[in-house]
């Protein structure tokens, strides 16, 4: 069968480097573009095209490439990550609403908050394996939604109204519609992580977490720190999370705990197997995807959903490694059309 | 003889009322190649386990160069120089040959997160040198040509190599064997005896859990024998070979009812 | 408080005990899966949301109940519960068979990746819960009133009302026969026997497809069960019950020991109880709360839950 995550792979290794600069720049061209087309048949026909490019789109694809760090690269299976985007989030409504800070300086502590929160979680949940760890995670998830319902003082069940946008940069005003700005901002997010997860899978960390993920026992009798490097994953993957509800706070300007579902958590999981766990590319086009489907088939308005639910089990019937699949390719062997 | 680098002392290991070793001691020397025998189910990778901190004794004391093992975690003891294959090859499949012992390698390594994010240099040549060091690895085990190959796509035979090379990549100063032999044809083993005493002469030691006696008898310096868990013969090779309660464990003994 | 406590402790002990049959009864459904399979069956929830359903459309569109009739007694009564009770197991025992059919057989068969089959399940849980969304135009649905809830009288000062009581003994009776039917029965002894290992028991002729859809049907039967109590207790339900009730039998399954019979019992009853009295002192917007700060004690302390394998050992 083609593998499409294949020929890519073999494009850019048979390149050299003015050839990688040139479709870097190429296809970070073509994400920049992605607003300026409206006019095509990319249209949502309800929801604004360029407001639905950041959310869920933008959002979506910065949780899901964190998300990967804790499932894709170290296979922990964590069902209740919307919590730290819903902390990321809550530190920007409160830190903006109550103290002059803006949105760029709220952004370290927002992350900061969720990798803290993501070690008091690990700390105890890592020692646990598998379905424990779903279940741990999730209730973590849900404790965290159900304290931001009830405690009035950060807003209820009515949430934190009135969080102030980004200052304005360069000349640049993010105004509240201004859709463009704000995606390529996020753009710049997305690209900054997608470094930082290629920076640290090459080498040593992701050796390890691969090697826990396909067998943990293994790992650490080969010396490898399993627990050490899993809070790691744990925290990194959890800071990418306070980072995307940071963002999203200033952007919608408007949060209550109803954000905040387990759906969100869930959704997510969906973009990550849906696009090919571990595998950066795979898991983009997966966030792409499912943040920008359920808008754009709205025409079946009430049954979007349930057609939502129904690609994903197909999907995962037919290609359950996901639309990209991680590298399955041995360098050493002549390019056959092999799978 | 030379000093001992490894010590049971009455090591004793109960799993609710069963007794899978009973007060077993023995020790192991420096650049010896010491066999560990026994009919099935006699305890053998049980003294693996609690070598490598994957179960703790229930009673009596393991030390490794003078230190206990005791309460170490296992990836403590592997960094401290004890390395085990797998009896049931335990590889990481979705990992080339070359990135399996990269991945054991790491073990010394100084670098960390932070470093490799940023590329600094000391990461960049900790990456070269032991990619380095794992091909020469492969390559003394005798399966360099595998290195860019998936481990799970290897022949059988080199998977338990590369086994043998994963352990050897942590930098051991004491290597153990979980029947390296298995499933091997004559002419492999007599390949792997002759690997094993070259890792020997590279400075290691090996402890080495065989059922293929011609094989242990053949390349072990001296040879453990236990049987349900305890230990019965502790000496040299052709000795053991005639010893009256091993030959008993092996073959069964005929008026004895139970 | 606590005096006031102390009065309600035996009614609040009988609800508590009600509540915890239904959870016993749900996380039987994940718990067998789960010890067959070694899967999360994350549908589950919707399973027994549409047992929910079931019931009511037996009350409603069977035996044309509305919310003025006047409750049924005596002998109509008993017969009108348990042809709800068979249509709500019947209902969810099948769809739970056809679940497996259509979202995990191809993958189980394939032996994938670990995370396929949840996702799997994940969306089918979403196309169900959907399904049923559009059908009730997302509005709750209320049960019309069937029996009386009457107070059969006072039990060491607890108030024993007619609902509770039939689902405390319905829900043991219930138990007590699966453990029967897992100890005695041919298809039980099978279920027993792939849980135990699954390798040795094809290569003894178990017949697997067979057998996991055995499980499917009996575990999705005890969740059937466990919605008629539902909608006898609280007298409505709506499409998106099924996760709130779901992830607390889930962690009932999980407390008491997954894949563990025994445990689902023990653990359905600790959290039943558990829950209500949280919600006495805390207010039951909280109750969630406590009952997954329980179980992160309970996993850190005894990561095997009560009566479970132990999930962190190390096999080497």
């Amino acid at each position: 069968m083609f593998n499409l995550r294949d020929w890519g792979a073999g494009v850019w290794e048979r390149s050299g480097r003015p050839v990688r600069v040139l479709i870097a720049l190429g296809a970070i061209a073509a994400a920049a573009s992605l607003p300026l087309l409206g006019g095509t048949f990319l249209n949502t026909p309800i929801a604004d095209y360029g407001s639905v490019l950041v959310f869920p789109v933008a959002i979506f694809v910065i949780m899901a490439l964190g998300l990967n760090i804790v499932i894709g690269k170290s296979g922990l299976l964590d069902l209740g990550y919307v919590a730290f985007f819903a902390i990321g989030a809550y530190t920007m409504g409160i830190l903006g609403t109550k103290t002059g800070l803006n949105s760029w300086e709220i952004l370290p502590i927002g992350i900061a908050m969720a990798m803290f929160a993501g070690l008091i979680l690990g700390v105890p949940a890592l020692r646990l394996r598998g379905d424990y760890l779903a279940i741990i995670t999730l209730g973590f998830g849900e404790i965290v939604r159900i304290t931001a319902l009830n405690l009035n003082s950060i807003g209820g069940a009515n949430g934190i109204v009135g969080i102030p946008t980004p200052p304005t940069i360069f000349g640049l005003e993010y105004t509240f519609d201004n859709h463009r700005l704000y995606f390529w901002t996020f753009l710049i997010i997305i690209l900054l992580t997608i470094w930082m997860i290629r920076r640290l899978s090459v080498r040593r960390a992701g050796r390890a977490w691969e090697s826990i993920r396909q067998d943990e026992d293994a790992a650490e009798l080969m010396g490898v720190p399993t627990f050490r490097y899993k809070i790691w994953a744990f925290v990194l993957g959890a800071s990418v999370g306070g980072a995307a509800g940071v963002l999203y706070a200033s952007k919608t300007l408007f949060i209550s705990p109803d954000n905040f579902t387990l759906q969100v958590s869930i959704l997510i999981l969906a973009c990550v197997v849906f696009g090919g766990m571990g595998n950066i590319w795979g898991v983009v086009l997966g966030a792409i995807i499912l943040g920008y489907l359920p808008d754009r088939i709205r025409f079946i308005s009430d049954a979007r959903l349930l057609v939502f639910g129904a690609v994903l089990v197909l999907m995962m019937n037919l290609r359950p490694d996901g639309l990209l699949p991680r590298k399955k390719r041995e360098k050493a062997l002549p390019e056959k059309g092999q799978s | 003889m030379s000093e001992s680098i490894l010590k049971l002392q009455n090591a004793t290991m109960q799993f609710g009322g069963v007794v899978a070793l009973n007060d077993v001691s023995f020790e192991i020397k420096k650049q010896e190649i010491l066999g560990l025998i026994g009919p099935n189910g006699a305890g053998k990778t049980t003294v693996f386990n609690v070598i490598t901190g994957v179960y703790q004794v229930t009673k009596g004391d393991i030390t490794f160069e003078g230190k206990s093992l005791k309460g170490r975690k296992r990836y403590k003891i592997t960094r401290g120089g004890v390395a085990r294959t797998f009896q049931n090859i335990r590889l990481w499949g979705d990992m080339t040959a070359l990135e399996n012992v990269i991945t054991a390698t790491d073990t010394h390594k100084r670098s960390g997160l932070i470093s490799g994010l940023f590329g600094l240099p000391i990461s960049r040549r900790e990456e070269k040198r032991d990619k380095a060091r794992a091909q020469e690895l492969l390559d003394f085990i005798g399966i360099g040509e595998y290195a860019d190959r998936l481990a799970k796509n290897l022949p059988y035979g080199v998977q338990r190599r590369l086994e043998i090379a994963r352990a050897l990549g942590t930098e051991p100063k004491l290597l153990l064997l979980d029947e390296p032999a298995a499933g091997f044809n004559p002419a492999e083993k007599v390949e792997l005896a002759k690997t094993i005493r070259k890792i020997r002469d590279a400075g290691y030691t090996v402890l080495l859990i065989e059922h293929d006696m011609s094989l242990v008898m053949g390349v072990s310096d001296r040879v453990v024998v236990i049987d349900f868990g305890q230990k019965i013969a502790d000496d040299l090779p052709a000795k053991v070979q005639n010893d009256k309660r091993v030959i008993e464990a092996y073959l069964g003994v005929p008026e004895d009812a139970s | 408080m606590l005096s006031n406590f102390q009065d309600q402790f035996a009614s609040l002990t009988v609800g508590g005990l009600s509540l915890g049959f239904i959870y016993v009864l749900i996380a039987l459904g994940y718990t067998m899966v789960y010890g067959v399979l070694r899967m999360i069956n994350f549908a589950n929830s919707e399973v027994f949301m549409y047992g929910t359903f079931a019931t009511i459309i037996v009350i409603r569109d069977l035996f044309g109940f509305t919310q003025q009739s006047e409750p049924a007694t005596g002998f109509r009564l008993v017969y009108i519960l348990f042809l709800c009770l068979i249509a709500s197991m019947l209902m969810s025992g099948i769809l739970s068979i056809f679940l497996e059919l259509v979202a995990y057989r191809r993958l189980r068969n394939r032996g994938s990746n670990k995370l396929a089959p949840l996702i799997s399940a994940i969306g089918m849980s979403i196309v169900l819960a959907e399904f049923m969304r559009i059908l009730t135009d997302s509005r709750y649905v209320g049960s019309p009133r069937v029996m009386e809830k009457k107070s059969l009288g006072t039990f060491f000062g607890a108030e024993l009302r007619l609902d509770n009581v039939i689902i405390i003994v319905a829900g043991l009776i219930l138990f007590v026969s699966l453990s029967q039917f897992v100890q005695r029965t041919r298809l039980g002894k099978a279920i027993r026997a792939v849980s135990m290992n699954e390798d040795a028991a094809k290569l003894m002729g178990v017949n697997l497809n067979f057998v996991v859809s055995g499980t499917f049907l009996v575990g999705g039967l005890m969740t059937g069960a466990a919605g008629f109590f539902y909608v006898l207790k609280y007298e409505n339900t709506s499409f998106n019950i099924g996760f709130e009730l779901g992830i607390a039998a889930f962690t009932a399954a999980i407390l008491g020991g997954i894949g563990n019979i025994k445990g689902a019992f023990y653990g359905g009853i600790a959290l039943g109880l558990l829950e209500t009295y949280a919600s006495f002192f805390l207010g039951t917007q909280w109750k969630a709360v406590t009952v997954f700060i329980v179980l992160v004690f309970v996993l850190y302390f005894r990561p095997n839950g009560v009566f479970g394998e132990a999930i962190t050992q190390t096999r080497a």
